[in-house]
């Protein structure tokens, strides 16, 4: 399917259902690029996927979910309105969601008896990502829970005995599935691998627990992955994987930590 | 064709503007214009079958709505990526919400950016009745392919597998898998056409 040739419908089929494999999509997308025969094709067969799409069972959206997404769009204008005036304005009336959240990490960090530079960069850090979730007030909400519920795990991950090494700090909330990682002092990848966070369960194989790159400054961050809930977990790990990820941790390890007995605080 | 069901939990809330009942292309161009009221009125539209969808995929109601949040918010924030002549709004709305479901279930980074789904501009689902009428019919056409075929479509597009995933599960050749959702969908769409 590649070189002059158009590529067959059975894999832009297969494309548009983000079924191939992501050296084949990679290719496709190339053909894509500068075909627009193939394109064509592409926008019928996302067409045909539309309607597949139709054939699910249709299910009300969650209570508050509408008000929700508006609350959201409402900070949204506010907040370009604030900035377009270049000048400081009163507290918005959901300006509460931010200020609690960056609260709540204070309260954390005092907890964790961290006091070094490195956390406050860490705190800023999530102060700023955290911001960026206020309006999401549900998720917000779990953000809180997790950062302060006395039966969260705290992890401090470390790599061996080097100090200034990579490090990552878990928070983890087995009842709800919640977790907030961030990490530090972590070294670039190459553009085809990526960082992956897993979940050792008590019992059971290694949960994934999302992908992430660090900044330039090594630093990054994991803010409530999709994770089943109710799996109490006995240590977290940090892996190198292909850019797209693995279902299993692939030595070896980069940073790790286990859970304490006393981790409920 | 078209779809909508419209959600029963919203429905009373829908506004009363003048015209009750404005086009997706009129509510686009006020969300352009940072119109709260427009982008109410288009959650109100299609809300339920955004969800549906990722629900569908995630088997979750909480990170379905997360789905559902961060499509709406995108087309609040950039209601360019949707540009008309680009088919239904309707229709862009279901693949983005399908490719983000699934992006999330295998927990990665989105794949496609919603600026490269372009249907074609012949995919007319803009009509509430109409789209009542058609998911009808879509779920009776699927129930009537050849089971291997709706098991085939089924596990690529809602559970998200590859066609590698999905030969080894079923033992069949990967060929066989690819020709099976091929023929699932002109099968399909042979039927709409109809």
């Amino acid at each position: 399917m590649i070189g002059n040739e158009h590529i067959s419908q059975e894999d832009l089929v297969l494309h548009t259902m983000q079924a191939l494999s992501e050296e084949e999509s990679a290719a496709v997308r190339t053909h894509l690029a500068q075909c627009a025969v193939c394109r064509d094709q592409v926008a019928e067969l996302w067409g045909d996927g539309a309607i597949v799409g139709l054939s699910v069972p249709q299910h009300p959206v969650p209570a508050d979910a509408r008000q929700r997404l508006l609350d959201r769009i409402a900070a949204d204008v506010s907040a370009t309105k604030q900035e377009a005036r270049g000048q400081v304005l009163p507290f918005p009336r959901k300006a509460w969601i931010p200020w609690a959240i960056a609260a709540a990490l204070a309260v954390v960090a005092i907890l964790l008896g961290v006091e070094n530079n490195a956390l406050n960069k860490e705190l800023r850090q999530a102060s700023r990502q955290a911001s960026t979730l206020a309006a999401e007030s549900a998720q917000a909400r779990r953000v809180i829970e997790v950062l302060t519920s006395r039966s969260a795990q705290r992890v401090l991950l470390t790599a061996g005995k080097v100090s200034v090494e990579p490090t990552g700090r878990a928070i983890y909330l087995a009842d709800s599935g919640s977790l907030v990682f961030q990490a530090n002092n972590l070294r670039l990848l190459a553009s085809d691998k990526t960082y992956e966070l897993w979940v050792i369960p008590v019992n059971g194989k290694p949960i994934p627990a999302g992908l992430f790159q660090p900044n330039a400054a090594g630093d990054a961050s994991v803010v409530l992955p999709l994770l089943p809930k109710g799996i109490p977990a006995k240590a977290f790990a940090v892996t190198v994987e292909k850019a797209e990820g693995s279902d299993t941790p692939t030595a070896p390890i980069i940073i790790s930590g286990a859970t304490t007995s006393s981790a409920g605080e | 064709m078209s779809i909508d069901s419209p959600n029963p939990t919203v429905t009373s809330e829908r506004s009363s503007r003048n015209n009750p009942d404005p086009s997706d292309d009129v509510l686009l161009e006020r969300v352009r214009d940072k119109n709260q009221q427009a982008m109410a009125d288009v959650f109100d539209r299609y809300g339920g079958l955004v969800y549906s969808v990722a629900l569908r995929v995630l088997k979750d109601p909480g990170h379905a709505e997360d789905v559902m949040q961060e499509i709406f918010f995108q087309l609040w924030s950039r209601p360019d990526a949707f540009v008309r002549g680009r088919g239904s709004l309707c229709g862009w709305l279901v693949v983005v919400a399908r490719n983000r479901a699934i992006d999330r279930f295998r927990r990665r980074r989105p794949t496609d950016s919603p600026d490269d789904v372009v249907l074609p501009s012949n995919t007319n689902l803009a009509s509430e009745a109409e789209r009542n009428l058609l998911m009808a019919k879509v779920r009776d056409v699927l129930k009537e392919l050849p089971s291997e075929q709706q098991k085939s479509l089924e596990l690529a597009y809602f559970e998200g597998m590859t066609h590698s995933e999905i030969a080894e599960q079923t033992g069949d050749p990967l060929g066989t898998v690819k020709t099976r959702i091929r023929q699932a969908l002109i099968g399909l769409r042979k039927a709409l056409a109809a």
